[in-house]
Protein backbone atom coordinates (compact mmCIF):
# COMPACT_ATOMS: atom_id res chain seq x y z
CA UNK A 1 0.00 0.00 0.00
CA UNK A 2 2.68 2.47 1.09
CA UNK A 3 5.00 1.32 -1.67
CA UNK A 4 2.23 1.78 -4.24
CA UNK A 5 1.61 5.33 -3.05
CA UNK A 6 5.32 6.23 -3.06
CA UNK A 7 5.75 4.71 -6.51
CA UNK A 8 2.77 6.68 -7.82
CA UNK A 9 4.11 9.93 -6.35
CA UNK A 10 7.58 9.26 -7.73
CA UNK A 11 6.24 8.51 -11.20
CA UNK A 12 4.32 11.76 -11.11
CA UNK A 13 7.21 13.96 -10.03
CA UNK A 14 10.21 12.33 -11.74
CA UNK A 15 9.70 13.46 -15.37
CA UNK A 16 9.53 17.04 -14.13
CA UNK A 17 12.70 16.69 -12.06
CA UNK A 18 14.86 14.57 -14.35
CA UNK A 19 15.73 16.22 -17.64
CA UNK A 20 16.45 13.40 -20.06
CA UNK A 21 17.95 13.78 -23.48
CA UNK A 22 17.16 11.24 -26.14
CA UNK A 23 19.45 10.07 -28.90
CA UNK A 24 18.41 12.75 -31.34
CA UNK A 25 18.92 15.61 -28.91
CA UNK A 26 22.27 14.48 -27.53
CA UNK A 27 25.02 16.83 -28.58
CA UNK A 28 28.55 15.66 -27.89
CA UNK A 29 31.20 18.12 -26.69
CA UNK A 30 33.55 19.43 -29.38
CA UNK A 31 36.39 16.95 -30.06
CA UNK A 32 34.79 14.35 -27.77
CA UNK A 33 32.91 11.27 -28.96
CA UNK A 34 29.42 9.93 -28.48
CA UNK A 35 28.74 7.12 -26.01
CA UNK A 36 28.47 3.80 -27.78
CA UNK A 37 24.83 3.43 -26.64
CA UNK A 38 23.84 6.62 -28.45
CA UNK A 39 25.75 5.86 -31.65
CA UNK A 40 23.21 5.40 -34.46
CA UNK A 41 25.66 3.17 -36.34
CA UNK A 42 25.11 0.44 -33.74
CA UNK A 43 21.37 0.37 -34.34
CA UNK A 44 20.84 1.22 -37.99
CA UNK A 45 23.95 0.21 -39.90
CA UNK A 46 23.78 -3.58 -39.70
CA UNK A 47 24.38 -4.54 -43.32
CA UNK A 48 26.30 -7.65 -44.37
CA UNK A 49 29.06 -5.44 -45.79
CA UNK A 50 29.68 -3.98 -42.38
CA UNK A 51 29.73 -7.46 -40.87
CA UNK A 52 32.21 -8.63 -43.49
CA UNK A 53 34.40 -5.60 -42.87
CA UNK A 54 34.33 -6.25 -39.13
CA UNK A 55 35.28 -9.87 -39.73
CA UNK A 56 38.19 -8.91 -41.98
CA UNK A 57 39.45 -6.53 -39.32
CA UNK A 58 39.10 -9.28 -36.73
CA UNK A 59 41.09 -11.61 -38.99
CA UNK A 60 43.94 -9.10 -39.26
CA UNK A 61 43.83 -8.60 -35.53
CA UNK A 62 43.93 -12.31 -34.77
CA UNK A 63 46.85 -12.82 -37.13
CA UNK A 64 48.84 -10.12 -35.37
CA UNK A 65 47.86 -11.57 -32.01
CA UNK A 66 49.07 -14.99 -33.12
CA UNK A 67 52.41 -13.60 -34.24
CA UNK A 68 52.86 -11.72 -30.99
CA UNK A 69 51.90 -14.60 -28.72
CA UNK A 70 54.15 -17.01 -30.62
CA UNK A 71 57.09 -14.75 -29.98
CA UNK A 72 56.03 -13.98 -26.41
CA UNK A 73 55.69 -17.61 -25.34
CA UNK A 74 58.80 -18.84 -27.11
CA UNK A 75 61.00 -20.26 -24.31
CA UNK A 76 64.18 -19.74 -26.32
CA UNK A 77 63.59 -16.04 -26.84
CA UNK A 78 66.13 -13.90 -25.04
CA UNK A 79 65.54 -10.53 -26.69
CA UNK A 80 62.82 -7.90 -26.86
CA UNK A 81 59.93 -8.44 -29.25
CA UNK A 82 60.34 -5.94 -32.07
CA UNK A 83 57.13 -4.07 -32.93
CA UNK A 84 57.30 -2.94 -36.58
CA UNK A 85 54.29 -0.66 -36.11
CA UNK A 86 56.10 1.17 -33.33
CA UNK A 87 59.23 1.44 -35.46
CA UNK A 88 57.22 2.82 -38.34
CA UNK A 89 55.57 5.38 -36.06
CA UNK A 90 58.89 6.55 -34.64
CA UNK A 91 60.43 6.70 -38.09
CA UNK A 92 57.48 8.66 -39.50
CA UNK A 93 57.54 11.17 -36.65
CA UNK A 94 61.30 11.64 -36.87
CA UNK A 95 61.56 11.95 -40.67
CA UNK A 96 58.91 14.29 -42.05
CA UNK A 97 61.51 16.22 -44.05
CA UNK A 98 61.54 14.10 -47.25
CA UNK A 99 57.79 14.64 -47.56
CA UNK A 100 57.84 18.36 -46.80
CA UNK A 101 56.86 20.68 -49.59
CA UNK A 102 56.77 24.47 -49.29
CA UNK A 103 53.14 25.45 -49.90
CA UNK A 104 51.24 28.52 -48.80
CA UNK A 105 50.11 26.90 -45.55
CA UNK A 106 53.45 25.42 -44.56
CA UNK A 107 55.29 28.61 -45.42
CA UNK A 108 52.79 30.59 -43.38
CA UNK A 109 53.33 28.30 -40.40
CA UNK A 110 57.08 28.60 -40.77
CA UNK A 111 56.83 32.35 -40.89
CA UNK A 112 54.38 32.65 -37.95
CA UNK A 113 56.36 30.38 -35.66
CA UNK A 114 59.92 31.03 -36.79
CA UNK A 115 60.29 34.56 -38.09
CA UNK A 116 57.53 36.74 -36.70
CA UNK A 117 58.21 35.96 -33.00
CA UNK A 118 61.79 37.12 -33.40
CA UNK A 119 60.81 40.55 -34.59
CA UNK A 120 57.72 40.86 -32.41
CA UNK A 121 59.50 39.91 -29.20
CA UNK A 122 62.47 42.14 -30.03
CA UNK A 123 60.10 45.07 -30.54
CA UNK A 124 58.15 44.36 -27.33
CA UNK A 125 61.18 43.94 -25.12
CA UNK A 126 63.01 46.90 -26.58
CA UNK A 127 60.14 49.35 -26.17
CA UNK A 128 59.39 48.15 -22.66
CA UNK A 129 62.97 48.47 -21.53
CA UNK A 130 63.41 51.86 -23.19
CA UNK A 131 60.33 53.12 -21.38
CA UNK A 132 61.65 51.79 -18.06
CA UNK A 133 65.07 53.32 -18.67
CA UNK A 134 63.54 56.69 -19.45
CA UNK A 135 61.52 56.54 -16.22
CA UNK A 136 64.60 55.63 -14.17
CA UNK A 137 66.63 58.43 -15.72
CA UNK A 138 63.82 60.88 -15.04
CA UNK A 139 63.50 59.57 -11.50
CA UNK A 140 59.81 58.71 -11.72
CA UNK A 141 59.98 54.95 -11.12
CA UNK A 142 59.74 53.58 -7.55
CA UNK A 143 62.76 51.32 -7.10
CA UNK A 144 62.93 51.31 -3.32
CA UNK A 145 62.35 47.56 -2.95
CA UNK A 146 63.67 46.31 -6.26
CA UNK A 147 67.32 45.70 -7.18
CA UNK A 148 67.18 44.01 -10.54
CA UNK A 149 64.53 45.83 -12.55
CA UNK B 1 90.15 -8.99 -33.26
CA UNK B 2 93.07 -7.57 -35.07
CA UNK B 3 91.98 -7.44 -38.66
CA UNK B 4 88.34 -8.52 -38.44
CA UNK B 5 88.70 -10.63 -41.60
CA UNK B 6 89.53 -14.33 -41.50
CA UNK B 7 91.88 -16.06 -43.93
CA UNK B 8 89.20 -17.71 -46.12
CA UNK B 9 87.37 -14.41 -46.52
CA UNK B 10 90.58 -12.69 -47.57
CA UNK B 11 91.15 -15.37 -50.17
CA UNK B 12 87.57 -14.93 -51.31
CA UNK B 13 88.01 -11.19 -51.65
CA UNK B 14 91.07 -11.72 -53.79
CA UNK B 15 89.15 -14.29 -55.79
CA UNK B 16 86.19 -11.98 -56.48
CA UNK B 17 88.14 -10.49 -59.28
CA UNK B 18 88.58 -7.16 -60.90
CA UNK B 19 85.63 -7.44 -63.34
CA UNK B 20 83.10 -8.12 -60.61
CA UNK B 21 84.32 -5.12 -58.67
CA UNK B 22 83.90 -2.91 -61.71
CA UNK B 23 80.42 -4.31 -62.38
CA UNK B 24 79.36 -3.72 -58.79
CA UNK B 25 80.71 -0.20 -58.84
CA UNK B 26 78.91 0.68 -62.05
CA UNK B 27 75.63 -0.87 -60.87
CA UNK B 28 75.89 0.57 -57.31
CA UNK B 29 72.31 -0.31 -56.31
CA UNK B 30 72.89 1.18 -52.85
CA UNK B 31 73.68 -1.98 -50.89
CA UNK B 32 77.08 -0.50 -50.16
CA UNK B 33 80.40 -2.07 -49.65
CA UNK B 34 79.01 -5.50 -48.80
CA UNK B 35 77.63 -5.76 -52.35
CA UNK B 36 81.14 -5.27 -53.66
CA UNK B 37 82.34 -8.24 -51.67
CA UNK B 38 79.77 -10.96 -52.14
CA UNK B 39 76.60 -9.53 -53.71
CA UNK B 40 74.37 -9.98 -50.65
CA UNK B 41 73.03 -7.51 -48.11
CA UNK B 42 72.76 -7.61 -44.32
CA UNK B 43 69.65 -9.07 -42.68
CA UNK B 44 69.72 -6.60 -39.80
CA UNK B 45 67.65 -3.47 -39.93
CA UNK B 46 64.15 -2.97 -41.36
CA UNK B 47 62.96 -4.89 -44.40
CA UNK B 48 62.93 -3.11 -47.73
CA UNK B 49 59.37 -1.83 -47.91
CA UNK B 50 58.42 -1.76 -44.25
CA UNK B 51 59.21 1.84 -43.33
CA UNK B 52 56.90 4.79 -44.07
CA UNK B 53 57.33 6.22 -47.53
CA UNK B 54 55.99 8.96 -49.78
CA UNK B 55 52.32 9.66 -50.42
CA UNK B 56 50.77 6.85 -52.49
CA UNK B 57 49.77 8.04 -55.96
CA UNK B 58 48.39 4.89 -57.63
CA UNK B 59 45.87 2.35 -56.29
CA UNK B 60 48.61 -0.30 -56.23
CA UNK B 61 50.71 1.91 -53.99
CA UNK B 62 47.69 2.43 -51.75
CA UNK B 63 47.13 -1.32 -51.49
CA UNK B 64 50.79 -1.90 -50.72
CA UNK B 65 50.77 0.82 -48.08
CA UNK B 66 47.62 -0.61 -46.48
CA UNK B 67 49.26 -4.02 -46.31
CA UNK B 68 52.40 -2.49 -44.86
CA UNK B 69 50.47 -0.83 -42.05
CA UNK B 70 48.37 -3.98 -41.33
CA UNK B 71 45.13 -2.32 -42.40
CA UNK B 72 42.33 -3.18 -44.83
CA UNK B 73 42.59 -1.35 -48.14
CA UNK B 74 39.15 0.19 -47.52
CA UNK B 75 40.18 1.40 -44.06
CA UNK B 76 43.50 2.87 -45.19
CA UNK B 77 43.30 6.62 -45.67
CA UNK B 78 46.52 8.63 -45.86
CA UNK B 79 46.72 12.25 -44.76
CA UNK B 80 45.96 14.63 -47.66
CA UNK B 81 49.10 15.43 -49.59
CA UNK B 82 49.66 19.04 -48.56
CA UNK B 83 53.41 18.82 -48.08
CA UNK B 84 53.05 18.77 -44.31
CA UNK B 85 55.45 15.86 -43.85
CA UNK B 86 53.05 12.95 -43.24
CA UNK B 87 53.96 10.91 -46.32
CA UNK B 88 51.85 7.75 -46.57
CA UNK B 89 51.17 7.46 -42.85
CA UNK B 90 47.52 6.48 -42.27
CA UNK B 91 45.00 8.94 -40.89
CA UNK B 92 43.38 7.11 -37.98
CA UNK B 93 40.31 8.42 -36.09
CA UNK B 94 41.19 10.97 -33.42
CA UNK B 95 40.27 8.80 -30.47
CA UNK B 96 42.08 8.70 -27.18
CA UNK B 97 43.23 5.46 -25.52
CA UNK B 98 40.81 6.31 -22.70
CA UNK B 99 37.98 5.17 -24.92
CA UNK B 100 39.25 1.66 -25.51
CA UNK B 101 37.78 -1.29 -23.68
CA UNK B 102 39.40 -1.56 -20.25
CA UNK B 103 38.43 -5.21 -19.88
CA UNK B 104 39.81 -6.64 -23.14
CA UNK B 105 43.17 -8.44 -22.87
CA UNK B 106 45.40 -5.97 -24.66
CA UNK B 107 48.99 -6.95 -25.40
CA UNK B 108 50.10 -3.72 -23.71
CA UNK B 109 47.41 -3.08 -21.08
CA UNK B 110 48.59 0.35 -19.92
CA UNK B 111 48.62 1.65 -23.48
CA UNK B 112 45.47 -0.33 -24.41
CA UNK B 113 47.11 -1.36 -27.63
CA UNK B 114 47.87 -4.63 -29.40
CA UNK B 115 51.19 -5.57 -30.97
CA UNK B 116 51.43 -4.56 -34.62
CA UNK B 117 48.41 -2.26 -34.49
CA UNK B 118 48.89 0.96 -36.50
CA UNK B 119 49.58 3.84 -34.15
CA UNK B 120 47.93 7.21 -34.42
CA UNK B 121 50.26 10.02 -35.49
CA UNK B 122 49.53 11.72 -32.14
CA UNK B 123 49.64 8.50 -30.13
CA UNK B 124 51.78 10.06 -27.42
CA UNK B 125 49.13 12.75 -26.96
CA UNK B 126 46.28 10.25 -26.68
CA UNK B 127 47.74 8.02 -23.96
CA UNK B 128 45.82 7.61 -20.75
CA UNK B 129 47.80 10.23 -18.86
CA UNK B 130 47.00 12.92 -21.39
CA UNK B 131 44.24 14.02 -23.75
CA UNK B 132 40.91 12.27 -23.21
CA UNK B 133 38.28 12.31 -25.97
CA UNK B 134 35.73 10.07 -24.24
CA UNK B 135 32.13 11.33 -23.92
CA UNK B 136 31.75 14.11 -21.36
CA UNK B 137 29.61 13.63 -18.28
CA UNK B 138 27.77 16.96 -18.64
CA UNK B 139 27.03 18.83 -21.86
CA UNK B 140 29.41 21.45 -23.20
CA UNK B 141 26.99 24.31 -22.46
CA UNK B 142 26.80 23.23 -18.83
CA UNK B 143 30.59 23.09 -18.53
CA UNK B 144 30.98 26.52 -20.10
CA UNK B 145 28.36 28.03 -17.82
CA UNK B 146 29.99 26.57 -14.71
CA UNK B 147 33.54 27.60 -15.56
CA UNK B 148 32.88 31.09 -16.87
CA UNK B 149 30.23 31.67 -14.23
CA UNK B 150 32.71 30.93 -11.47
CA UNK B 151 35.50 32.97 -13.03
CA UNK B 152 33.18 35.87 -13.73
CA UNK B 153 31.80 35.82 -10.20
CA UNK B 154 35.27 35.78 -8.66
CA UNK B 155 36.47 38.61 -10.90
CA UNK B 156 33.42 40.67 -9.99
CA UNK B 157 33.90 40.11 -6.26
CA UNK B 158 37.59 41.00 -6.43
CA UNK B 159 36.70 44.15 -8.31
CA UNK B 160 34.23 45.10 -5.57
CA UNK B 161 36.87 44.38 -2.96
CA UNK B 162 39.25 46.79 -4.70
CA UNK B 163 36.56 49.44 -4.97
CA UNK B 164 35.29 49.17 -1.34
CA UNK B 165 38.25 48.06 0.78
CA UNK B 166 37.45 46.81 4.29
CA UNK B 167 40.29 46.58 6.79
CA UNK B 168 41.08 47.44 10.43
CA UNK B 169 41.56 51.19 11.05
CA UNK B 170 45.23 52.23 10.74
CA UNK B 171 47.10 55.45 11.37
CA UNK B 172 50.70 56.59 10.88
CA UNK B 173 53.12 55.43 13.59
CA UNK B 174 53.34 57.82 16.55
CA UNK B 175 56.67 58.34 18.35
CA UNK B 176 57.07 59.47 22.00
CA UNK B 177 59.30 62.20 23.50
CA UNK B 178 58.08 64.95 21.24
CA UNK B 179 58.44 62.87 18.11
CA UNK B 180 61.93 61.67 19.27
CA UNK B 181 63.35 65.19 19.33
CA UNK B 182 66.65 64.21 21.05
CA UNK B 183 67.11 60.90 19.15
CA UNK B 184 66.74 62.67 15.85
CA UNK B 185 69.62 64.89 16.70
CA UNK B 186 67.74 67.84 18.04
CA UNK B 187 69.37 70.46 20.30
CA UNK B 188 69.05 69.46 23.97
CA UNK B 189 68.98 73.13 25.05
CA UNK B 190 66.34 74.20 22.57
CA UNK B 191 62.75 73.72 23.47
CA UNK B 192 61.22 70.90 21.45
CA UNK B 193 58.09 71.72 19.61
CA UNK B 194 54.95 70.34 21.14
CA UNK B 195 53.71 67.50 19.03
CA UNK B 196 50.19 66.37 19.83
CA UNK B 197 49.15 63.09 18.21
CA UNK B 198 45.54 63.26 19.32
CA UNK B 199 42.61 65.43 18.50
CA UNK B 200 40.23 66.81 20.99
Amino acid sequence: MVTAITNAIFDEISPALIRQTNMADYKEAPLATRPRTLDPNDYFNLSPEKRRADEERAAVRSNLKRQYLTQLNNPHRNALIDDPALNRWVYARANPYPHFRPTFKTSLFGFMFGVAPLFALYYVFKTDRDRKEKQIQAGTSDRRFCHSS
Amino acid sequence: MRSGVSIPAAVNMAGVGFRKVVRALTKSKGSGFSALLSGCRAASGPAKGSLPGPFPQTPEERAAAAKKYNMRVEDYEPYPDKGEGYGDYPKLPDRSQHERDPWYKWDHPDLRRNWGEPMHWDFDMYIRNRVDTSPTVVPWSSMCKQLFGFIGFMLFMFYLGEKFPAYQPVAPKQYPFNNLHLEKGGDPEKEPEDVKNFEI
